[in-house]
């Protein structure tokens, strides 16, 4: 069943960084999905870059090499599936 | 310290009380073990963990029976937090909500954007905290439930959460992709139609 896990998500200063940053990281290799900028995050509309938590170094490296413009970094509650073991 | 409750068989809001009563009564960093038989009674266990800021885990552990692990933080009073109301006691009660995705970009406009939106979309109803009951994908929409969607591992998770995914069968047959239909299953026009009209709640992106 699905469960709420702990996420390290980046919002982004507009739509087009977010789209940039979502192809550059997939070449990167990074871990991650875009999705929707979560309510607990900002009511405003938008997009942001959900992965791995432990993994913000890394991600501000990145964006800084790719002058992507990130807004904040948050570590938010979001649901994904558990395997039953 | 761990405490024991089994839930398992107690209709509903019965295993919210008590664990309410459990958290009351309970010492910081005590766990409070919670077995029922639903994931109704999960769902409701969630909402009161989350009310009582209290550490929330589940597991399956076999048909019919889940874990809820309550874990008492340090330095809460969860004496003066009221438990929330327990919503959807019975299936019975439960409205019916159906997802109709007709296109495979959301609203009109750019079509990159579009795209963008609906993957958006798919990946926010996966995280509602009542899913929907079916998922109905039509005309283009049916390319969301193919292989190589963005949309696919979203509603996989839909699908193994118990959402139905229903993909028209002539629209797959329309488009030459019926061998790519990769989650849920083939639908006809009776049942899209149906399963519309026994919706309380129809969503559209």
């Amino acid at each position: 069943m699905r469960e709420k896990v702990q996420r390290l998500v980046l919002a982004f200063a507009a739509a087009t960084h977010a789209m940039a940053a979502e192809q550059y990281f997939r070449q990167q290799g990074i871990p991650g999905r875009l999705i929707p900028l979560p309510g607990s995050i900002s009511a405003e509309c938008g997009l942001a870059w959900s992965t791995e938590p432990g993994l913000q170094k890394e991600m501000e490296q990145l964006a800084k090499n790719k002058k992507i413009q990130i807004q904040g970094i948050y570590e938010v509650m979001l649901y994904e599936r558990k395997e039953i073991l | 310290m761990r405490k024991q409750i089994d839930a398992k068989g107690l209709a509903c809001p019965k295993p919210v009380i008590l664990a309410k009563k459990a958290i009351d009564q309970g010492t910081a960093g005590e766990e409070i073990s919670v077995l029922v038989d639903n994931e109704i009674a999960v769902t409701n266990l969630r909402k009161l963990a989350s009310s009582q800021g209290v550490e929330f885990t589940s597991a399956k552990k076999a048909e019919k029976e889940y874990e809820v692990l309550l874990i008492l933080k340090q330095g809460k009073n969860p004496q003066s937090v009221p438990a929330p109301e327990v919503e959807n006691c019975t299936v019975k009660n439960r409205k019916k909500i159906v997802a109709v995705l007709s296109s495979d970009k959301m609203g009109e406009g750019e079509e990159k954007l579009g795209h963008i939106l609906m993957k958006g979309f798919v990946y926010a109803l996966s995280q509602l905290e009542e899913l929907p009951d079916t998922v109905l994908l039509y005309n283009k929409g049916a390319f969301l439930s193919c292989q190589g969607a963005e949309t696919l591992e979203d509603l996989k998770l839909l699908e193994k959460e118990g959402v139905q995914i229903l993909t028209c069968g002539t629209c797959l047959d329309f488009y030459g992709i019926k061998d790519k239909l990769a989650v849920g299953a083939v639908t006809n026009m009776y049942s899209i139609v149906q399963e519309q009209a026994q919706a309380d709640l129809i969503i559209r992106p």
